[in-house]
């Protein structure tokens, strides 16, 4: 049974194999479409969108749409894990580890804070932004439950807290969405009410804002990750 | 060549042989906590010594000061991560031999727990 279910398991790889290797071969190459909007980008993407990151520029300007898509993605799979995992016990210890592990990242966890919010803030600027970010984000998260034990991240950051940093970074995202069509014609259009000077802080109209709401979203929805998978433990030990 | 690059090459060359001594450290060694011992105490050596010596190949003020910084994360996070996986190995009794002469860490780890 177990060798005609290999069997199958090879003859369904193989085909699909062989269909990706044949319609990898339609892609276009070289064409002058994609030579179009590689100089146009490279061209003209810094005075179009003023962020100096072009792979920001084109997350969060271009193709900011495909970003909203993938937020709603996480947000998805956010869902999806805590509706499983809830029920699930793991053995956590709900008192931490010892003295020396948290007295160190007692020292170390506000600068984990400060280097997840500079890579958020300085996402047109430099290579990062509000993805990256915001997993570091949900590592602090995740020192909490493991080094000072559940219970401790349990009463610092509440998953009440979690909820409503996740549900209300993606409002946000889709309100600056809206924004976009009342005050300019596009849905996701930047608004340019940032536009000091290319190459500061505040620049780049509305992607400094877009990183900031992505990046709490993410790290939020990380820690409610983390946390559903050891919710069930930490009551359980409670009790003894 | 000046004297500067002669003491900056000296710190990179102390990094890696205090590295390769990490790896045969790593082969050698029998068990969990001897290899502990062997890639902490020189890995962290290693790591400081090659942004040591980093910093003053570099000799720019603001550079060497971040290049410090790394080498400073290393220093504290190093020792931080083998004491938390050779405690957590003990706690589990992973490798321990069966007769020992002396267990202090046994009686230390009574007083630590909460």
């Amino acid at each position: 049974m177990s060798k005609a279910k290999h069997i199958f398991v090879v003859i369904v790889l193989s085909l699909l194999g062989i269909t990706m290797v044949i319609n990898l071969n339609k892609i276009p190459g070289n064409t002058d479409q994609i030579n179009f909007i590689y100089s146009h980008i490279t061209n003209n993407a810094v005075l179009e969108t003023g962020s100096l990151n072009f792979v920001t520029a084109i997350l969060y300007d271009y193709r900011a749409y495909d970003s909203l898509g993938e937020s709603t993605i996480i947000f998805g799979a956010v869902s999806g894990i805590v509706l499983l995992l809830s029920r699930k016990t793991l053995p956590v210890s709900s008192h931490g580890l010892s003295f020396i592990v948290k007295r160190t990242f007692g020292m170390l966890t506000p600068f984990i804070f400060l280097f997840s919010l500079y890579i958020i803030s300085h996402g047109h600027l430099s290579p990062g932004g509000g993805f990256q970010g915001g997993v570091i984000l949900g590592a602090i998260s995740i020192i909490f439950s493991i080094v000072y034990g559940s219970e401790f991240d349990f009463k610092r950051y509440s998953p009440t807290t979690k909820t409503l940093l996740e549900t209300g970074g993606a409002l946000l995202f889709i309100g600056l969405g809206l924004a976009g069509i009342i005050f300019g014609g596009y849905f996701l259009e930047n608004l340019r009410f940032l536009n000091t000077e290319i190459g500061s802080l505040l620049s780049a109209g509305s992607i400094p804002l877009i990183n900031t709401v992505i990046g709490f979203k993410i790290g939020a929805g990380l820690a409610i990750i983390f946390y559903s998978m050891i919710q069930k433990t930490f009551k359980e030990e409670d009790k003894l | 060549m000046g004297i500067r690059l002669i003491i900056a090459y000296i710190f990179m060359g102390g990094a890696i042989f205090f590295a390769i001594v990490t790896t045969i450290g790593l082969i050698r060694f029998p068990d969990v906590y001897t290899r502990i011992h062997a890639s902490a105490v020189v890995l962290t050596i290693s790591a400081v010594m090659l942004s040591f010596g980093v910093a003053i190949y570099v000799w720019e003020f603001y550079l060497s000061i971040k290049i410090m910084f790394v080498g400073l994360i290393f220093l504290i996070t190093n020792p931080l991560a083998t004491h938390a996986i050779a405690r957590a190995s003990y706690r589990r009794k992973i490798a321990c031999p069966e007769v020992r002469s002396v267990d202090d860490y046994s009686k230390y780890l009574g007083r630590d727990r909460e």
